[in-house]
């Protein structure tokens, strides 16, 4: 530590960046125009050095954005030089031979000068309502084969030169997108984020100069890689293995898509190498990416949850992913639903490290994005276009002492809401009959996996359902130490005249007025032996109307009466010794 | 009059009273009986040998609604919902704040699935009847409520803030099926759309409601064994006071009942002084809050999480905009693991507190850097009743700090403060700068027993020209409550473009509002109302809240409104859209009932200036300073002097530094000019 860096300035400035980075977020959040930012939270803000380091990014929002905002930078100093950037330049991209997501994840970045020298960059990804291609909002869907069938794509270009707008792109952009308004609303809202967290960094800059700042900063990355290697230090070192699947890649039906990752520990320095290159090669369907997100979101769970991000966050990570992986595919395979494979993938590296870590990891959650309510048309009343979109959680895993979180939604998605059921129906010609969480959804377990949702909506005039997502039924969220699976979903559609409910696997599906579908989510895993499970806490489900009389018989062998559900004591030790002897056998 | 104030904290129950005919005051501290409540007050006007007769007003604080859910010692409480939303409570908004937090919680409802039950109804967002109240499953609700033995119940149906007939229809028939119940309709606690956030609010309500209700009225009981015959109000988390009788109706709206009162004091004072604009800056022992009043109005928040964001209830009732930081008195200073000085959040609470309280402290705090800078003296704590341990504190500062920094235990002491400070400057940041507000333009007040001893550095950090430290600063909340006007906040959700938005409409929800305001309010005279709509570009989620005049309303006035509208989105988040449509989504109506003002008296002059001893304080470098310490009750009106300075009172110390100035102002203020704060 030099003079100048004494523990009051490193304090100061360590929690003076993240602040600044909250700050960017809470505008972003505050003034957006579409849902996907204001309630879905699908946008990250940041600050970077030249050469791409990340200085800090907010935390709460969607967890996958804690990757890849370097690339960018990389590439748009190779393509501008240093010297290419102008004050209150802005720079718009989503081109996915570098961004590597689906193209309605909009970058806007701004070059910040002190004194004249360019020294950082103020970022800001966010997912707009709709970039063009073949279908309204981001219905794309995993059919989309290319590109330019997803949308408008923009490479690394200047919408703002020295602060005078480029009116040409800007027109071109609004004619090639469908809720212009909307977007140009959130085009501004990022802009002026960027720009905000420059008036904050001249104040610090002016008040500790250049080179402390700089100084502080590298200290500040040094100390957070220390902390994490600190953590990874605790467990023993080993190599590593867990896989899974999807069901499919939402094109070629029935062929699954592997999921592997090879996670190696050492102890001595602390530092973790996560290898995806057992996941399946690249597809021809939507749901490649180019991302680091599957081993960082899993690192940082596992490192230093609660704490800000920046470059230290990452550095003692070492992470495997050859071109050509799903998760690093090669321009021009379609990337419409690049997060798609997330989830599962951060899930499976969290496996992998169970047996290093027994009482650190908790079982599987429900592994998707959650279930999304998606319906969308022409209201006949208003003449107007409208989308229905709600992100519905599921359950999370048993966890080593306590049972896992109901209807919340994934480990890539943090600080995400659902829509209001009031909110849905002022606005949209929908009903929400139901809201609910699904008896028995649960994985059973000495700690119960949280359990998945149901959500039936009934449409009252004609439009198109989405109802299709990649599913995880042949590879349910797991259990862990002799814990269940969670139980499965998928979509049900019921027309009008229909008895009944049916299984429905089709995106952007024309559907008359008055149909029925039903959202459902998958449960989460059981955490341990559901026989060990207290006959009590097994009770309680059933009272809580959790598990039925039925499951806590045939799942945790808890015997009970119809009436008030009193345990019968010495038939559930019965049943209980006559499963465990099965289970051995 | 006599008016006189009773604020409970977690520590001390603070009474102060004044008499309005002989500008005298009283105050009395008692240590909070947690217990009962009710005894600690009684014993605190008992101590400020007042005789309740002569009591005018007695306006009352009071942190047992907050505790009752904290601590979770409320009712137990059935809810009765639409048919299909028994698990919105426990799904909530399925958000995961602590995004990479494997082992994050959800917020747990206060009543559980089997105390939920659905009953067909069904409306729409029109308010428009899609399925009628079917009467006989309220009944049966109400048969397994019963035999569950709820003591309060609590009612939510979808759409109800736009059509409260289905849960007025089940109100009326679950009061008759339970006579004894508590019993909390969403839309009287709530009117305003989100089931979820409303449900909340209202199980909130429905879950404090007989335990506070209980508590006011044996607060009345006993105050009238006592003789006390005036009125009794009680402190709303909104800065304004109520009723009795509403408070037992919607205890709900006193949840931050103490912490406001500070605010309205700052307010007052700062008007008085001509001051309109003022960041109050509170500190405690164990946080910091602070808060921005505006052109005299304290800001407001539509509601917050109590317990937090992350698994916090939602409370969704106005409340004064309070940002809190973990640094108090008792924040404990340490060194994390890979070796960087870290301040707070944790505490060391009142027992055993700082080192220097000799009660068995280890670990050294922000007070214990304090008295070891020589900025609280060791002698001058309450008055001296409390001597503290200075040398404890800097053996716990060397070898928990200092040493493994390779620093001084001074050095460590002063870094400790100034990280403080940080961290303090950051929330008073949050309150001004990052709402669009210039702390240029503002003053700073500063109360809480340790709020002067940090004020004038964080004003300093943040260009704060001036720095105000009022009398009474370490009774600052209960004095609050003395100058507080009885307000209702009342609110109806009605979306619509502005420009097609029906005046006519409007008009009519305003007057009823206007009409239930001035039910609540119980008279006509001396009161005001003023109309709010909550506006947003189409498309946007969160609204800003917009004053509309009488005029605009009448007019129909839709540019002006507008134009407030834009131009306020311009200075909090610095751009706007002048071109794209404005929509409403709800009308709010704040009513003041005004009530006898106090104000505070001018001092006598008289005295000479002179420093009650000269100490060794270490204000910045290395070296300790001969700093003169002056007695806060012997300061009077004109008193001028230049900083280094300490001003000490019974509960706090003001640290002026060298190139500050003081001017004592005619009601007792010390008014500190902030060197190099241009």
């Amino acid at each position: 530590m030099t003079a100048k860096l004494d523990p009051v300035t490193l304090e100061v400035i360590r929690s003076a960046l993240p602040a600044i980075a909250t700050e960017m977020a809470a505008d972003l959040h505050r003034t957006s125009y579409n849902m996907m930012i204001y309630e879905v939270r699908d946008f990250c803000t940041a600050m970077l050095l030249p050469d791409s380091r990340l200085v800090s990014q907010n935390v709460g929002g969607v967890s996958h954005f804690v990757a890849d905002l370097g690339a960018i930078i990389v590439d748009g100093m190779n393509r501008y030089g240093a010297a290419g950037f102008k004050h209150d330049d802005v720079i718009i991209t989503n081109h996915q031979a570098v961004a590597g997501q689906h193209l309605n994840n909009i970058v806007i970045y701004m070059p910040y000068f002190y004194k004249g020298e360019l020294k950082m960059f103020s970022m800001v990804r966010a997912h707009w309502i709709d970039v063009g291609g073949i279908s309204t909002g981001f219905g794309g869907g995993a059919e989309v084969v290319d590109p330019w069938m997803e949308g408008l794509q923009l490479d690394q270009l200047k919408i703002y030169e020295n602060g005078k707008p480029v009116e040409i792109l800007l027109k071109v952009i609004r004619d090639n997108i469908r809720f212009p308004d909307s977007s140009m609303g959130d085009m501004r809202s990022q802009i002026a984020a960027c720009k905000l967290a420059h008036r904050r960094l001249d104040e610090l800059f002016d008040k500790f100069g250049q080179t402390t700042m700089m100084e502080a900063i590298e200290y500040i990355f040094l100390e957070t890689e220390k902390r994490c290697r600190k953590v990874v230090s605790g467990f023993p070192s080993g190599v590593y293995e867990a896989e899974a699947f999807l069901d499919d890649d939402g094109v070629k039906k029935g062929e699954r898509v592997r999921v592997h990752a090879k996670v190696t520990v050492d102890q001595e320095t602390g530092s973790m190498e996560i290898d995806l290159s057992g996941c399946s090669a690249e597809r021809k369907a939507g749901i490649n990416s180019r991302t680091l997100a599957g081993a960082r979101v899993a690192y940082k769970s596992l490192t230093a949850p609660l704490d800000a991000v920046n470059e230290g966050s990452f550095n003692a990570l070492k992470h495997v992913i050859p071109e050509g992986n799903i998760m690093m595919a090669r321009y021009p395979m379609p990337m419409s639903g690049w997060s798609t494979i997330v989830p599962t993938v951060v899930d499976t590296i969290i496996k992998a490290l169970a047996p290093a870590a027994k009482e650190r990891i908790p079982a599987a959650h429900l592994g998707t994005l959650g279930a999304a309510v998606v319906f969308f048309g022409r209201n006949p009343k208003t003449g107007k276009a409208f989308v229905v979109q709600s992100i519905e959680g599921g359950g999370w895993g048993g966890r080593p002492h306590e049972d896992g979180e109901s209807g919340s939604v994934s480990v890539c998605q943090g600080d995400v809401r659902n829509g209001s059921i009031e909110a849905i129906e002022m606005k949209t010609p929908v009903l929400v009959e139901k809201r609910a969480l699904r008896t028995d959804s649960g994985g059973p377990g000495r700690f119960r996996g949280g359990l998945g949702l149901d959500v039936q909506v009934t449409n009252f005039v004609e439009g198109r359902w989405n109802l299709h997502s990649p599913a995880r039924v042949e590879c349910p969220p797991w259990g862990l130490w002799e814990g269940k699976p969670g139980n499965t979903s998928n979509y049900l559609l019921k027309l009008p005249g229909d008895n009944d409910f049916h299984e429905k696997d089709e995106n952007r599906y024309p559907t008359p007025a008055n149909a029925q579908v039903m959202v459902r989510s998958n449960g989460g895993g059981g955490w341990g032996n559901p026989l060990d499970r207290e006959a009590d806490r097994v009770r309680y489900d059933v009272i809580e109307g959790y598990v039925t009389i039925e499951h806590a018989r045939s799942d945790y062998g808890v015997v009970l009466s119809a009436k008030d559900y009193v345990i019968d004591a010495a038939a559930t030790e019965k049943l209980r010794s006559e499963m465990r002897a099965k289970a051995v056998a | 009059m006599v008016f006189l104030a009773v604020d409970i904290g977690g520590t001390f129950t603070d009474l102060i009273a004044f008499d309005d005919k002989t500008g005298r005051f009283f105050q009395a501290k008692s240590l909070t009986t947690p217990r009962n409540h009710v005894d600690g007050i009684i014993d605190c006007i008992e101590k400020s040998e007042l005789d309740p007769g002569t009591i005018n007003h007695l306006i009352h604080g009071s942190t047992t609604a907050i505790n009752t859910l904290i601590e979770r010692k409320g009712a137990k409480v059935g809810l009765i919902v639409t048919r299909g939303t028994r698990d919105v409570y426990a799904i909530g908004r399925g958000n995961r704040p602590e995004a990479y937090n494997l082992f994050f919680h959800r917020p747990k409802p206060l009543v559980p699935r089997h105390l939920t039950i659905e009953v067909n109804e069904r409306l729409l967002a029109s308010g428009e009847v899609r399925e009628a109240l079917d009467p006989a499953s309220v009944k049966a609700a109400c048969d397994i409520l019963v035999k569950e033995g709820v003591d309060a119940v609590a009612v939510c149906f979808l759409h109800s803030y736009a059509n409260p007939e289905h849960e007025q229809q089940a109100g009326e028939i679950v009061r008759k099926a339970m006579p004894k119940a508590y019993v909390s309709l969403s839309h009287e606690i709530m009117r305003e759309y989100r089931e979820y956030e409303r449900i909340s609010t209202t199980a909130v309500n429905a879950y404090i409601g007989p335990v506070v209700g209980g508590y006011v009225r044996n607060l009345q009981n006993r105050l009238e064994t006592i003789g006390f015959k005036g009125e009794l109000a009680i402190m709303q988390s909104n800065g304004g006071v109520m009723a009795p009788a509403t408070a037992i109706n919607r205890p709900v709206t006193m949840m931050e009942s103490g912490p406001v009162g500070g605010i309205i004091a700052a307010a007052q004072v700062g008007q008085a002084l001509g001051y309109a604009n003022v960041v109050s800056f509170d500190m405690g022992g164990t946080t910091a809050k602070a808060s921005l009043v505006r052109d005299g109005e304290a800001s407001m928040a539509e509601g917050y999480y109590v317990g937090g964001y992350a698994s916090g209830h939602p409370v969704m009732t106005p409340v004064v905009d309070i940002v809190e930081v973990g640094a108090g008195g008792g924040s404990i200073a340490s060194i994390d693991d890979v070796g960087a000085l870290k301040v707070g959040p944790q505490s060391s609470g009142a027992e055993p507190g700082p080192i220097c309280y000799g009660r068995g402290g280890t670990e050294p705090t922000i007070t214990d850097a304090n008295v070891i800078l020589g900025r609280i003296g060791a002698n001058d704590f309450l008055g001296g009743e409390m001597k503290l341990d200075r040398d404890a504190a800097l053996k716990g500062m060397q070898e928990r700090i200092a040493k493994p920094l390779n620093m001084t235990a001074e050095e460590a002491a002063s870094a400790v403060v100034q990280i403080a400070i940080a961290k303090m400057a950051l929330c008073v940041r949050e309150v001004s700068v990052e709402k669009g507000y210039d702390p240029r333009d503002f003053v700073l007040i500063a109360s809480g027993g340790g709020g002067a001893v940090h004020a004038v550095a964080i004003a300093r950090e943040l260009f704060v020209p001036t720095v105000i430290v009022p009398r009474f600063p370490s009774h600052f909340s209960a004095l609050g409550m003395l100058m507080a006007d009885e307000r209702h906040d009342l609110v109806r959700t009605y979306l619509a473009e502005l420009n097609v938005a029906d005046f006519d409409l409007i008009r009519r929800i305003t007057e009823e509002l206007t009409g239930e305001a001035y039910k609540l309010l119980g008279r006509k005279d001396n009161c005001t109302t003023q109309v709010q709509f909550d506006l947003r570009y189409v498309g946007q989620e969160f609204t800003l809240p917009i004053s509309v005049t009488p005029e605009q309303l009448a007019r129909a006035d839709r540019k002006a409104i507008r134009k407030s509208f834009d131009d306020l989105h311009e200075q909090r988040y610095a751009h706007q859209a002048a071109d794209e449509p404005v929509e409403m989504i709800n009308i709010r109506l704040v009513a003041l009932g005004q009530r006898s003002k106090l104000a505070l008296p001018a001092l006598p002059r008289e005295g000479k200036l002179a420093p009650r001893e000269i100490r060794q304080v270490l204000f910045e470098g290395k070296t300790a300073v001969d700093c003169p310490v002056y007695d806060r009750e012997k300061l009077t009106p004109g008193d001028k002097f230049d900083g280094p300075a300490l001003v000490s009172e019974y509960g706090s110390t003001t640290v002026i530094f060298p190139l500050d100035k003081v001017s004592v102002a005619d009601t007792g203020e010390l008014i500190i000019s902030v060197g190099n704060a241009q």
